[in-house]
């Protein structure tokens, strides 16, 4: 019998509460919002990649209503926009406007008027004058001696720091002796693979308004998955007492980690709001915002060692990080790469020496998987080969070698450790792969035609969250506010972020399951920095595992109130109470079972108590979890390669989750559906390329020049398979785990092996594009 | 300039500069922000309105052109508190994730099914290529699609 059975508002689906607003269009998003007497902002960008500003000369600026702001009207202080690490760990290296550009598209001046496109002529008027300097492209010439520097100087733990050779942070790793290791290996493959800088493509463009309060406040809507880090560091930069800045949570338009930061244009707003004492409103348009995020660029040198049984016995992982302009907590990726990549297969001697290297580019911040996208492409990739070589059945070869229940885990990195204690891993592949029939896909480059189809596989996980049973580098926490209101619903406040996958309904849907109600009586309330406890950043798939955790912690809280107070008005025991819900009433009771008249509803309860003074039941606490625990996932992939064109085209998806208790069905299948539509472009579309002759990207920012999959790039419904384990997480609420991130992760090692078994040839550059192809099947080739 | 149109059903007269967008028309001056700004050049579908029951993409549309026509909004799609079977179907679906691309493919669906209202699959997706979607990979878009086509049969 599966653990399931038992629960009732999990597992089902039910209508996500912001539903109603999202489909009749009246969900205000950030940049959907507006003020009475608002200004609208511009920012002036750096055309050049590398530069040093002499002059700023705002004297053209003729319209009166115009605010300008130049770097020396900004607190001088270096920063880090994302906060999600211990000062330690914290490498500073940006302002709020720069005088020295280090990226083109990077912040200059900024200007705020009556409309767009009065704010647009002023920052036409304003005149800039540019040193250019000697721009860098590749994370390797610039790490050579006499290339430009990038930073001469940045700031970590209140310490100034000397960067050498545009090298950003470095990490080491080792556990026992790799060198030995590979001796004893009767099976070594070593290869180096390439990544490529992808773009988030949120689809709502990163926005803010901001607005100025008496007594020197102010109130910011931005898209932004952390409401509190947001407050940190505007209080910060511009000293204002925390109290007085008010961060709202509005809906987030997609963010796949491009929000995880602090966004650029939120210190710039609240300074011109301060400045001009108006509202402030400014949103990149897609070009901009093109030039103001992406993911980071990867270049691996992985080595794998076997015995001659098929177990691996050591490796060694080089990985230099190419991250653009500045860092947007580089150092702790560093930690993380290293994570993901010994947390798959049990490796036991292994080395690591990870660098990230600055380079004038847009700079890298988090997407989706956070770097374990990238490695387990190389990892899966490369574990085809190996199994190839000794002789094992690539889905055998993991089978024997992977990390999974009562084993070591360090996903997050060197100092987030934890044992694993639920895994799906074997159901994944053993059902995934009687779906695909995988033991008959066809042997790798036994096609010829032009048409040819193949299987790969790729297993991954990412972690629920950055918890562990003691403190690390990296700061994660959440919290909530549970409390009964006056008609028996509930009230469920937290500063958690839904970047659209549901999170807050799978929250709510923990605390009516713990209290004992439909979904409906639980309301998920808009919250603020002011009505809510700290809570981290709503990303590593944290969601549910942390937020539902401390959802679950308060809800306990909120039952052992409701017994106290029901008790005591029953003239009972609270131990001795029970709980059930009547539907005629619509209404939970809570009664002394076999005494009649001894019951409320949790309606009259609440009535009783206002009349009788008592109070609210509520409770708000802070919830830390005691684990880090990873969902697992796998995808099996069937392709087509045109080998006349080069396109690939999905034929068949199977994918297995293990999430621990599924508590949206359908939106955690669209996870998964929407994990593979990233993947699966990440293989064989996307990529960011600069211009070497200008230093900007090579297509300019438009999104025009920047494809996603569509409707038609997809598989159909009936080739695309979603299933869940039947697993149960221990330390997560009602046995939940995280799914946002793994259903991504290995996709694109999936699809990959599903290229090389259609063609009999492996690549080792993202994305597989299809010039590659058709170099490698020798054009002609294919036609015979 | 001086243009008039019906918006959801509503005759309007606006005096607008030669090079107004409708969908900044719409989001600015009317605040239906149910349109979205996703890209400006006719890329991802996000502002996708109906001109007189044709989908257009409002980014790519000038105001003036509008004279006389009959703009329908994703507002304007559901009275009061019952919804249109098209929204009712993506949210049973699970068809909404950010719900950024929504409005854009509901408006194109609505559109769809008026010329179709029995779309094969292929149909779906060739119809709806324009519209893009980050977040839920299309599946359960096409199947609130489905849904909806059921539901208005
Ligand atoms: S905003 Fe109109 S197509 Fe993208
Ligand atoms: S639901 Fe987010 S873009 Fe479609």
């Amino acid at each position: 019998m599966s653990h399931a059975s038992t629960l009732q508002v999990l597992g089902r689906d039910t209508p996500r509460q912001d539903g109603v607003a999202k489909v009749t269009g009246r969900e205000k998003y950030a940049s959907d919002m507006s003020l009475p007497g608002m200004l609208v902002a511009r920012v002036l960008k750096s055309p050049h990649p590398h530069a040093r500003v002499k002059s700023i000369d705002t004297r053209g600026v003729s319209d009166p209503q115009a605010v300008t702001l130049t770097p020396q009207e900004v607190p001088g202080i270096r920063f880090c926009p994302r906060l999600v690490s211990t000062p330690e760990a914290t490498y500073k290296d940006w302002r709020v406007l720069t005088d020295k550009p280090r990226y083109v598209g990077e912040p200059v001046a900024a200007v705020a008027a009556e409309s767009e496109e009065a704010a647009q002529r002023a920052l036409e008027a304003m005149r800039v004058e540019y040193e250019p300097l000697a721009a860098v492209y590749d994370a390797f010439a610039s790490m050579e001696e006499g290339a430009e520097p990038i930073h001469d100087v940045i700031e970590l733990n209140d310490q100034a720091l000397k960067v050498e050779r545009n090298v950003a942070c470095q990490m080491e790793a080792r556990e026992g002796d790799p060198e030995e290791g590979f001796k004893a290996a009767a099976h070594v493959v070593e290869r180096t693979y390439r990544t490529s800088r992808r773009y988030h493509a949120q689809l709502e463009t990163k926005s803010v308004l901001v607005r100025p309060e008496p007594g020197g406040g102010v109130t910011i809507w931005s898209t932004t998955q952390t409401l509190h880090n947001t407050r940190i560091l505007i209080h910060e930069i511009f000293g204002i007492p925390m109290g007085r800045i008010r961060v709202v949570k509005v809906p987030l338009g997609g963010s796949f980690g491009s929000s995880i930061q602090v966004n650029t244009v939120v210190p710039i707003a609240v300074a011109l709001a301060l400045k001009s004492r108006r509202p402030v409103k400014l949103s990149l348009t897609r070009e901009e915002d093109l030039h103001d995020h992406c993911s980071y660029q990867m270049v691996f040198r992985l080595k794998l060692g076997a015995d001659s049984d098929g177990k691996l016995v050591a490796g060694h992982l080089d990985a230099w990080l190419d991250i653009g302009g500045h860092q947007v907590q580089a150092y702790p990726l560093l930690g993380c790469v290293v994570g993901w990549w010994v947390s798959l297969y049990r490796l036991p001697h292994k080395s690591y020496v990870g660098k990230a290297v600055y380079t004038n580019k847009v700079p890298s911040c988090a997407f989706r998987g956070y770097g374990n996208p990238q490695i387990t492409w190389a990892v899966e990739t490369l574990m085809d080969e190996l199994a190839e070589k000794a002789g094992v059945d690539p889905l055998d070869f993991r089978l024997m070698n992977y990390i999974g229940k009562g084993d070591l885990f360090w996903g997050q990195g060197p100092t987030v450790k934890s044992i694993i204690q639920s895994c799906g891993v074997e159901e994944i592949l053993s059902r995934g792969s009687e779906m695909i029939d995988w033991y008959n896909r066809p042997k790798a480059g036994s096609q010829r035609g032009r048409y040819r189809r193949g299987v790969g596989m790729g297993r991954g996980y990412h972690t629920s969250s950055a918890g562990a049973p003691v403190p690390g580098t990296v700061v994660d926490f959440g919290g909530a506010m549970v409390k009964l209101n006056e008609d028996g619903t509930f009230d469920y406040v937290s500063a958690m972020m839904d970047h659209g996958g549901g999170t807050m309904d799978a929250n709510a849907k923990i605390v009516a399951e713990e209290l004992g109600v439909p979904i409906h009586k639980v309301n998920i309330v808009n919250a603020d920095t002011g009505t809510t406890v700290y809570d981290v950043c709503t990303h590593a798939s944290r969601g549910i595992y942390s937020g539902g955790g401390a959802a679950l912690k308060v809800a306990r809280q909120v039952k052992d109130k409701i017994r106290e107070n029901a008790a005591r008005l029953l003239d009972a025991y609270p131990h001795a109470l029970k709980f059930r819900y009547d539907p005629e009433r619509d209404q939970a009771v809570i009664y002394a079972e076999g005494v009649s008249g001894r019951e409320l509803t949790f309606k009259e309860l609440a009535y009783a108590m206002r009349h009788k003074n008592l109070g609210t039941v509520a409770a708000v606490d802070s919830y830390r979890q005691p684990s880090c625990p990873p969902h697992f996932t796998g995808y099996f992939v069937e392709v087509e390669v045109d080998t006349w064109t080069g396109r690939v085209r999905p034929l068949r998806v199977v994918a297995g989750a293990d999430i621990g208790t599924v508590i949206n069905p359908k939106l955690a299948a669209g996870q998964v559906h929407g994990g593979f539509a990233q993947g699966w472009s990440m293989v064989v579309n996307e990529d960011l390329p600069h211009d070497p002759a200008t230093g900007d990207l090579l297509n300019r920012g438009f999104l025009a020049d920047y494809k996603v999959p569509t409707t038609r790039d997809m598989p159909n419904l009936d080739d695309f398979t979603v299933f869940f384990t039947d697993t149960y997480e221990p330390t997560g609420p009602f046995g939940a785990k995280g799914i946002g991130e793994g259903a991504l992760n290995p996709v694109a090692g999936a699809v990959a092996n599903a290229v090389q078994n259609a063609l009999g040839v492996r690549f080792y550059d993202l994305p597989i594009t299809k010039d590659m192809i058709l170099a490698a099947v020798g054009g002609k080739e294919g036609q015979a | 300039m001086k243009v008039t149109m019906t918006v959801n059903g509503r005759a309007r007269t606006f005096d607008v500069e030669p090079n107004r967008l409708l969908l900044n028309l719409l989001r600015e001056d009317l605040d239906l922000t149910g349109a979205k700004y996703g890209c400006g050049m006719g890329e991802c579908g996000a502002c996708t309105v109906l001109l007189d029951g044709e989908p257009v993409m409002a980014c790519m549309t000038l105001a003036v052109d509008c004279e006389g026509a009959t703009i329908e909004t994703v507002e304007g799609l559901s009275s009061g508190e019952a919804l249109h079977p098209i929204q009712e179907a993506f949210i049973e679906e699970g068809a909404v994730q950010c719900g950024f691309c929504t409005p854009g493919f509901i408006m194109a669906t609505k559109a769809l099914l008026g010329e179709s209202p029995e779309p094969t699959e292929p149909e779906i997706r060739e119809y709806l290529k324009g519209n893009i979607c980050r977040c839920t990979g299309y599946v359960n878009i096409v199947k609130a699609v489905q849904r909806a086509a059921e539901a208005l049969r």
